[in-house]
């Protein structure tokens, strides 16, 4: 049986290092009614939003959106705990639309995942090993503590540890 | 060369009428994970939620996948669905599942739209997409009121746990005030009753507590009633989300709602006498710190927000301990008075850290007074309770 999709959804999230202190990171939509990009330009360490442009490509609503009027409030914005809310409090002063915070929150997820992959790249293969790190991890930070599955009581990764 | 790649694809067919299913991938260069699931159109429920992993961050993430099944029946057109899914998929399961999930979600309400948009479409054959969006819109739910401190019924009372402990001795000039707590409802991150965070305040033996919910002002009337209810002085303060981040703010009636520019806060602080301080400055992230990016004392020092504040929290219940350390660092190159709060979301969390006051303080004017001459420090309060250490005053 022939099941043609009603619906489809691409999103393309990546960054790229641009010199020893600037990030870029491009948030990239292409679904079935919409079209739209996003790129913000970080500075680190300090993680702060420098700039941000963007476009909405194809839309299926009437309306027009003031992209860059909404972008130009993030700017100065850090990248980091309570960033959604901040950004979507922005964002709302000037749009209601719901896809622009959503790409730049993606942009933005995409810089602390960049980090946090280069943390992870220090971890060492094989279970035993790879435990250890990962329990050492959240003695170091225990925010991690009962934060999902993985670091929920009961789990390897957490045994012994007390909070 | 790229840094970091994440692509994300979902999928929407239909079988058969009333149902779409819905296939979502995540894959990055940490993870790449699946699910799948099914919506009932008339209620917009999930139903039959599967998750599979294909690559792992760490190795027991496969423990997420049976908690997944806690998303079906989620309403994925409710307002509250983004919270629901952080609630229950994301601290339970995990995060990046999480994280597809609202993906998915979000997709499968307008593949609705457009499935609904086809089969109306053959009805009026001149109806726009554009056109049947804003219909749509137009009957969907009024959204809940908001709820506001005090507002609401409160949750029912946990009995403490813990057997009553034998408040601390301390110098008889020292005044323990845990400066930021939160309560439910008027913070709906908050687990804790009002009259819980007190009866708990109260119980290790602190001198008073703050109230600083988010973005709210308490009323006096309804804190002299929590005071004279349980005899024990509960102070008014405010945690502000600002573009610059969080704000503990006290003395300012003002109700700031939204995003607020730091610069036009600071001016009605100072316009109303108040004091604010930079709650939890360097509140990092789970995996990295930003030590490890690059961040010094330094550099953090030349912060602009830290221009425009009165001290630093550099004693926050929610933090870790190095993202302590360096804040207070930071205020030490600013010289900058620092300040302690439990940051309490619980009721296990109050009186963490503290401020220490050198007098006894009965009011929020006087607080505020107390706070402007720079004469108090951060304590960790609950560690010298366990200990049973009497403080140096």
């Amino acid at each position: 049986m022939t099941t043609i999709l009603c619906y489809s959804r691409n999103r393309a999230t990546s960054i790229e290092q641009v010199d020893d202190q600037t990030l870029i990171s491009t948030c990239s939509l292409q679904d079935t009614l919409t079209e739209a990009v996003v790129r913000i330009r970080v500075q680190f360490p300090e993680l702060l939003i420098l700039s941000a442009e963007g476009k909405f490509i194809r839309t299926a609503g009437s309306d027009s959106i003031p992209m860059q009027a909404a972008l130009e409030k993030i700017k100065g914005v850090r990248i980091g705990a309570g960033m959604k809310k901040i950004i979507r409090g922005l964002i709302s002063e000037v749009t209601d639309n719901a896809e622009l915070p959503y790409l730049i929150e993606e942009c933005c997820h995409a810089v602390i995942l960049a980090f946090t992959k280069d943390a992870l790249m220090l971890a060492p293969k094989g279970k035993a090993k790879s435990t250890a790190f990962f329990k050492k991890m959240v003695k170091e930070n225990i925010r991690l503590y009962n934060g999902c599955a993985a670091f929920a009581p009961g789990s390897p990764l957490v045994d012994g540890i007390e909070i | 060369m790229l840094k970091f790649q994440r692509n994300k694809l979902v999928t929407v067919y239909q079988d058969k009428p009333g149902v779409v299913h819905v296939h979502g991938v995540l894959a990055d260069d940490i993870f790449d994970l699946e699910i799948d699931f099914a919506v009932q159109i008339d209620e917009m429920s999930i139903v039959s939620i599967q998750g599979k992993w294909n690559r792992e961050e760490t190795p027991e993430c496969s423990r997420a996948l049976p908690f997944l099944e806690a998303a079906n029946g989620f309403n994925i057109a409710s307002d509250t669905l983004a919270q629901q899914i952080n609630k229950v998929v994301s601290r339970k399961a995990c995060p990046h599942f999480a994280n597809l999930l609202l993906e998915c979600c979000l997709a499968a309400k307008e593949a609705i739209g457009v499935v609904q948009f086809t089969v109306a479409q053959k009805e009026q054959q001149d109806l726009t997409f554009a056109d049947y969006r804003a219909n749509a819109e137009a009957v969907e739910k009024i959204k809940p009121p908001i709820v506001t401190a005090g507002g609401s019924p409160q949750k029912e009372h946990v009995a403490l746990s813990e057997p009553q402990r034998k408040p601390m001795r301390k110098s008889s000039r020292d005044f323990y005030i845990d400066l930021h707590t939160h309560s439910f409802p008027a913070s709906q991150c908050s687990s804790a009753g009002v009259d819980e965070l007190i009866v708990e305040a109260k119980r290790i033996g602190l001198d008073a507590i703050c109230l600083t919910d988010h973005n709210i002002v308490w009323s006096p009337a309804d804190v002299a009633d929590l005071i004279q209810k349980h005899g024990f002085p509960v102070f008014r303060g405010n945690e502000i989300t600002t573009d610059q981040g969080d704000m503990l703010v006290f003395g300012m009636q003002e109700d700031v709602k939204g995003i607020i520019n730091l610069g036009d806060l600071k001016k009605m602080v100072d316009s109303a006498g108040g004091f604010m301080i930079a709650a939890h400055p360097f509140r990092g992230f789970l995996v990295f710190n930003t030590s490890q990016i690059g961040m010094t004392v330094e550099k953090a020092m030349q912060r602009p927000a830290f221009q425009q504040v009165h001290a630093l929290e550099v004693l926050n219940g929610k933090v870790t301990k190095q993202e302590n350390r360096f804040a207070e660092k930071v205020a030490t190159g600013l010289g900058l008075p620092t300040t302690g709060g439990s940051d309490a979301h619980a009721v296990g969390d109050v009186g963490k850290y503290v401020t220490c006051f050198q007098r006894k303080i009965e009011n929020d004017q006087e607080l505020v007074a107390a706070l402007q001459t720079g004469d108090f420090t951060p304590f960790r309060y609950r560690q010298h309770i366990m200990r049973g250490e009497q403080r140096v005053g």
